[in-house]
């Protein structure tokens, strides 16, 4: 009888033993990232995987990442392989870290392109995917709990500020000119829409392949229906290619708009030059916009010293981007009670709207698209022979009057 | 504005452009009978070269010509006898060239990555003068007419060296058949390793005028110009230096017509035009200046 109750006793007390033991923690929280060394995409996908790389460098110097599960410090094991700008590849790769390397959370490569193959498969491995740049509105889905966007708006909501200046202007004579993928494709409709809704019709609105590099006929289209403001929405390689073909055509219109000098201004100068960027407008993004009241992680003159001295490499958006990626990571394991990924999931929940990193306010909605900053319009102009960012949309933020009509270039 | 007079001149000029892109790779495949699938990896090297010269020495991309013309003809011919004769030797060269040249191409592509890095890289169009130029009341830029008179030029160059200098003929002789050209005393390595020197270097100088009409230069820009390339030789008969002329003309007019009116399509031009005229007419549209081994 003794022999009975005594093994009874050993089978109700040995689970409650076992949950009572703390789990064991991890010898390093593995994140599994992509990056593309080469193809059309290598120029915005290596600093991005530079500023993450940085972040773990950092935290792991200073022995590891907080994580409240554990109660400890813990290094970061960044596991990350080379894509090549291809979604095919892309995609068995993101399977291999969730299948083979067995990633406690993903990062996304840049952009939407990039992105998209990554959100189905983290949703059926169950993984959290902290998405740095892919903002395609698609990505964020009620019934998907299993991806955080870390840096920028949805790029559906990028264009508002932008239709709001247009229409504060009262420039009517508006010709759309995008890319024919998710990124583009999405601000597009925004823009179209909000300027619908303000009695404005394009007179001229085309999508082009996204590998479009001729883009002289398409301007000669535009200056024909005799357009004020030209709103081209493409990849870097797009803004390239538009800008350079803008000047050699000679044509002149009176607002011209592109995506990338706002991102990657230092690439755009190398290739298009300082005078075929004057006077045009962007959305400026750190560290070209800076942030202040910051309450997580370094300022963006901090990050920059340290990075340049560290790295010897210049900051860009992406950099910062990829950081911040690696920050928004931070803060979830310090605040996450457990490595699940919905536990992580409802971490970011109760941090969203309350942090202030060098890339601005944090704050996801439901869906986890990020909805903290909006993208304020502003034009690269001339200040004492040197381009300077200045923003001037909305009003309370401007640092500087817009200059429209944009003066003509001499020849 | 007339739109479609602008984009009917506007193909004119990007053609002669396409017809330089394209006339090293036919000349390639006309004397041995191989694909290069490298050369549009060949023309990248020309573009990094001059914006190099434009960069580091700040010469325009002019200067660029006799020097690359030089570099990637000494480049071809060593090219030549360390891959060709071996290819000639297989049971099925047109095959395994397929594959070769393939891994040349990711070769030069890796390498590239290493030494340029993988930025875009660009030449301003202001090189060439500011002030676009007026042509039949339409405005186009000056590099659009540079780089079409020395497309026009290389073609010309290329057609007064087949037809009227010796190495030409008997290039024409090895392109009509390699045995009967060998029978009759000619060198056929030496011819080919030249012909083959003054594809690559044919390409390297349509790479020079890339930044202007194909866009900013970056290591991976090698496939892409391949595939356009292919669709032009083919379309003006595979093996025919002068049907690439004709070829590149209906794709340069093909691209600023689709550009013009059905922007969003334009992606799909050198494959649509690829399967069109293996439909209609498989043999290209200057058939009968190839004489079939």
């Amino acid at each position: 009888m003794m022999k009975h109750i005594a093994s009874f006793l050993l089978v109700l007390f040995i689970p409650a033993l076992a949950l009572g033991t703390p789990a064991k923690a991890p010898g390093a929280i593995r994140i599994g990232a992509l990056y593309a060394s080469s193809g059309p995409f290598a120029s915005s996908s290596l600093p991005q995987y530079h500023g993450l790389q940085f972040w773990v460098n950092q935290v792991n110097k200073s022995g590891g990442v907080l994580v409240k599960a554990y109660g400890k410090r813990i290094p970061i094991k960044l596991i990350a392989y080379d894509n090549q700008s291809k979604t095919s590849l892309a995609g068995t790769l993101y399977s291999q870290l969730l299948t083979r390397d067995k990633v406690n959370m993903l990062v996304a490569d840049f952009g939407s392109v990039l992105t998209s193959v990554a959100v189905p498969l983290a949703r059926v491995h169950r993984t959290l995917l902290f998405d740095v740049t892919g903002t395609s509105a698609r990505f964020f889905t009620p019934g998907n709990p299993y991806i955080v966007l870390t840096s920028l708006p949805t790029s559906g909501i990028w264009p508002t500020t932008l239709a709001n200046f247009l229409i504060h202007r009262k420039i009517r004579r508006i010709a759309l000119l995008y890319s024919t993928n998710d990124f583009d494709d999405s601000q597009a409709k925004t823009l179209r829409r909000k300027l619908k809704a303000a009695g404005i019709t394009p007179v001229y609105d085309h999508g082009v392949p996204s590998n479009t590099s001729s883009y002289a006929v398409l301007i000669h289209g535009i200056a024909a229906r005799r357009a004020e403001a030209v709103i081209e929405l493409g990849y870097p390689n797009n803004d390239i290619a538009f800008l350079q073909d803008l000047k050699a055509s000679g044509v002149h219109f009176n607002l011209v708009f592109t995506v990338f000098p706002g991102q990657l201004l230092s690439l755009m100068k190398k290739n298009v030059g300082d005078k075929v960027l004057t006077w045009t407008y962007t959305y400026p993004t750190p560290p070209l916009l800076k942030h202040r009241r910051i309450n997580y992680g370094p300022t963006l003159a901090d990050f920059i010293s340290s990075y340049t001295r560290d790295t010897r490499r210049e900051v860009n958006f992406l950099t910062i981007a990829g950081y911040n990626a690696g920050l928004i990571i931070q803060k979830t394991l310090e605040t996450s009670a457990s490595l699940k990924p919905l536990a992580m999931r409802r971490a970011i929940g109760k941090f969203s709207g309350r942090i202030k990193t060098l890339n601005g306010l944090f704050k996801v909605n439901t869906e986890g698209a990020q909805i903290g900053e909006t993208l304020p319009v502003g034009q690269l102009q001339r200040v004492n022979g040197k381009l300077r960012m200045e923003v001037v949309y909305p009003l309370k933020v401007k640092t500087a009057e817009a200059r429209y009509p944009a003066p003509r270039p001499t020849h | 504005m007339n739109l479609l007079e602008y984009a009917l001149l506007a193909g004119l000029f990007y053609g002669l452009y396409f017809a330089l892109v394209g006339v090293g790779l036919n000349l390639i495949f006309g004397v041995m009978r191989i694909i290069n699938l490298a050369h549009g990896d060949f023309l990248m090297l020309g573009a990094y070269g001059a914006f190099y010269l434009y960069h580091l020495l700040g010469w325009n991309p002019l200067w660029a010509i006799p020097i690359e013309l030089v570099v990637f003809l000494l480049i071809g011919l060593p090219l030549y006898y360390l891959l060709v004769p071996r290819l000639q030797k297989s049971g099925d060269p047109e095959m395994l060239s397929f594959i070769l040249f393939f891994g040349l191409s990711q070769v030069i592509e890796a390498a590239a990555v290493f030494v340029f890095s993988n930025n875009q890289r660009s030449i301003p169009a202001s090189v060439f003068g500011g002030a676009p130029i007026n042509i039949a009341g339409q405005v186009f830029p000056v590099s659009w007419i540079v780089s079409a008179a020395v497309g026009l030029a290389g073609i010309g160059l290329i057609y007064a060296y087949l037809y009227h200098s010796r190495p030409g003929r008997a290039t024409r002789a090895i392109m009509a058949e390699r045995s009967e050209a060998a029978a009759t005393g000619i060198s056929v390595n030496r011819i080919s390793a030249l012909a083959f020197g003054i594809g690559i270097a044919a390409a390297a100088l349509a790479g020079i005028f890339s930044p202007f009409m194909i866009g900013a230069i970056e290591p991976s820009m090698g496939i892409g110009i391949t595939v356009i390339s292919f669709a032009i030789i083919v379309i003006g008969s595979l093996g025919n230096p002068i049907g690439t002329l004709l070829g590149g003309l209906i794709y340069g007019e093909a691209l600023m017509l689709m550009q013009t009116y059905l922007a969003s399509w334009s992606e799909l031009l050198p494959y649509v035009l690829l399967i069109l005229i293996l439909l209609v007419r498989p043999t290209g549209l200057l058939e009968r200046a190839v004489r079939s081994a």
